[in-house]
């Protein structure tokens, strides 16, 4: 028989995850028909039996309605295992999948919030990672305009039952999805959606902010991308202007969520696990050198079309915040991530692209507090800068460039917070010995003199600390 | 499964192995059949390999293979080359995520009849002679 869930093509393998489904289904097909036995399963059938429904749920359309109810009466975990059979199905398959499967996939997605099955909040999380950045596609809009009919329908839905996390991780992926869409002006394809996508995201932050302000620093960073659009620029006014307007007692200042810092799994929602496997492949086991040819094939598969080069923002944050290397790994010769983010920063074609890589990189920087924030998320810009000195100095010139134009311009009120986020990055930085001294950033000859005496301005009180002292304390190399 | 480092010419399809796609070449027709030359590798050694009629199309860079009762011998123009041949098969088990390496490359290796082994089977024994290049020639290692 062949596979009604996926498209084989002649000289693919067989998929261990497609035959179980398919081999349960064709086992028990015949119990599949009403009347269903009255008997009660035994584990090993329960699981083949939940196996068998999800293949009959995904590919007999004509027959879900039999099947889902067959499902609801055989069920004793609470949906466990069938949400976790569905997730597999969305990360390992999804891409594969026939069309029809795809709404079925949807339709049962229904079906488990509606019931509250466990882990349904997982589910949702998987199909938003399916959702790429900077796809035009058919497909891809037909999975956004799916995902955002569930959140806005069941937003209420989701607070009452104390899913918050689930909401956040909607708000921070359709706003990052609107930079992408509205940028396509007057096409009429994405309208309707683009208008339902800030609908949801303007209704949780007006009148959720206290949930929306759990994700974070990088819900100050998206929004950003949207201040040309009316109802965020009302919004953006607010955070800076009016917070009382948020109705949140505790929020008093933007700097709050500047302070903040996002967990790394908001930055897993950008990445689908497909490109996520190939990134962490490439940084735990590629030798530095040996590089070249996983680039153009990740370049190839993922950034081929020049809408895509949005997802290099979303690549860099997750390197920076969601991947950290083991010391085993940092010490080897494998290639560092500083590199790989080199890489992106180096072939980005749109300049708006290449200020929001730098920003995506520097982002930590700007509030960073030891306290609450990981070293590991500003070590890459740093080793990127020091790295690039020998052979691509005009990398390290324009990366601190950036940073020292960030620090001056990116919130003048709140200057003096950002200038300790930067110092405290850079003593931080020396101090645990991830580059001896900044005299080779400071004293190297490209930086322009106005930016040389912008940097040593700004950053006078720790100077001293990490430069001149360490320049008799340590030898040189 | 055989590293590919341990491949051997010779007139059997006996060759199990797993191996990256890294580069193919221009597709040429001989006869009224479409093939393909193509640079495969894995962790131990790397080696041409010779893809024929839809295999051509099917296979792009950066796609692991898996390939079953193959063969590893010299094609009609001479050149020592791995291919599924009539009896075997090759396979698309994933992408991307398999280490590699170019060097050596199988197909630049020379490799002679070992001398008076095997008398009672036509089938002769090769071993390596010398190593004609460290990489492939067709495809050099990009860097």
């Amino acid at each position: 028989m062949a596979s009604k869930l996926i498209q084989i093509r002649s000289f693919d393998a067989e998929n261990s995850l497609e035959v179980s489904l398919r081999e349960a289904f064709q086992h028990l097909e015949p119990r599949l028909r009403p009347p269903f036995p009255l008997t009660i399963p035994t584990q090993e059938e329960y699981i083949n039996l939940n196996k068998a429904i999800l293949y009959g749920i995904l590919c007999e359309p004509h027959l879900a309605k039999i099947h889902i109810k067959h499902l609801h009466a055989i069920i004793t975990d609470g949906y466990c295992y069938f949400t976790s059979l569905v997730i597999e199905v969305v990360n390992e398959l999804y891409g594969k999948l026939f069309d029809s499967v795809k709404a079925q996939l949807i339709w049962v997605t229904h079906e488990m919030v509606n019931v509250l099955a466990m882990g349904f909040d997982g589910l949702l999380v998987a199909l938003l990672r399916q959702i790429i950045g900077g796809d035009f596609s058919d497909g891809n809009l037909w999975l956004c305009f799916e995902m955002v009919s569930i959140f806005s329908s069941k937003r209420d839905f989701f607070v009452e039952e104390d899913e918050p996390r689930v909401l956040t991780s909607a708000l921070y992926v359709f706003l990052r999805l609107l930079a992408d869409h509205c940028r396509m002006r007057n096409d009429a394809k994405i309208e309707a959606l683009k208008r339902m996508e800030i609908d949801f995201c303007v209704r949780m932050l007006r009148e959720k902010f206290g949930l929306c302000f759990q994700v974070g620093r990088d819900l100050v960073r998206l929004l950003q991308d949207l201040v040309h659009v009316p109802e965020f620029r009302a919004i953006w006014k607010d955070l800076l202007l009016n917070p009382s307007a948020f109705q949140t007692s505790c929020f008093i200042d933007i700097s709050q969520l500047y302070l903040s810092r996002t967990s790394s799994r908001y930055f897993l929602l950008r990445i689908t696990p497909e490109m996520e496997n190939q990134l962490r492949f490439l940084l735990t086991r590629v030798k530095l050198g040996s590089q070249m040819r996983y680039q153009v094939w990740f370049g190839k598969k993922f950034l081929g079309v020049p809408e895509r080069e949005t997802l290099k923002i979303d690549i860099v944050r997750f390197i920076c915040c969601a991947h950290h290397p083991s010391n085993d790994v940092i010490q080897s010769d494998i290639i560092p991530r500083w590199a790989v983010i080199g890489w992106l920063l180096k072939s980005c074609q749109r300049k708006v692209v290449e200020a929001n890589v730098k920003l995506a990189l520097f982002y930590d920087w700007l509030f960073f507090n030891e306290k609450v924030d990981n070293i590991m998320n500003i070590e890459p810009a740093m080793l990127l800068m020091v790295h690039s000195i020998p052979k691509y100095v005009d990398v390290t010139h324009t990366l601190l460039e950036f940073l020292l134009i960030l620090v001056e311009n990116y919130d003048i009120e709140r200057k003096d917070l950002i200038v300790k986020g930067v110092s405290s990055a850079f003593v931080l930085l020396v101090r645990k010995g991830v580059v001896q001294s900044l005299d080779a950033l400071i004293c190297f000859d490209m930086l322009s003199p106005l930016h040389k005496q912008l940097f040593e301005r700004m950053f006078t009180d720790m100077l001293p600390s990490l430069s001149k002292r360490n320049i008799v304390s340590l030898p040189s190399k | 499964m055989q590293t590919l480092r341990d491949i051997v010419p010779a007139a059997q399809n006996n060759i199990n192995s797993k191996f990256v796609l890294l580069e193919k070449g221009r597709a040429t027709l001989e006869g009224q059949h479409k093939t393909c030359l193509a640079l495969v590798a894995d962790e131990t050694a790397a080696v041409h390999f010779q893809m024929w009629g839809e295999e051509c199309d099917a296979f792009e860079a950066g796609d692991i293979l898996s390939l079953s009762n193959g063969i590893f011998s010299y094609n009609r123009n001479n050149n020592l080359v791995l291919r599924a041949g009539k009896r075997g098969k090759v396979h698309k088990v994933g992408e991307f995520t398999m280490a590699f390496v170019e060097t050596p490359n199988m197909s630049e290796i020379r490799w002679v009849p070992l001398p008076s082994h095997n008398t009672n089977t036509n089938a002769a024994t090769y071993v390596q002679d010398a190593v004609l290049s460290p990489h492939s020639r067709i495809f050099p290692p990009m860097n």
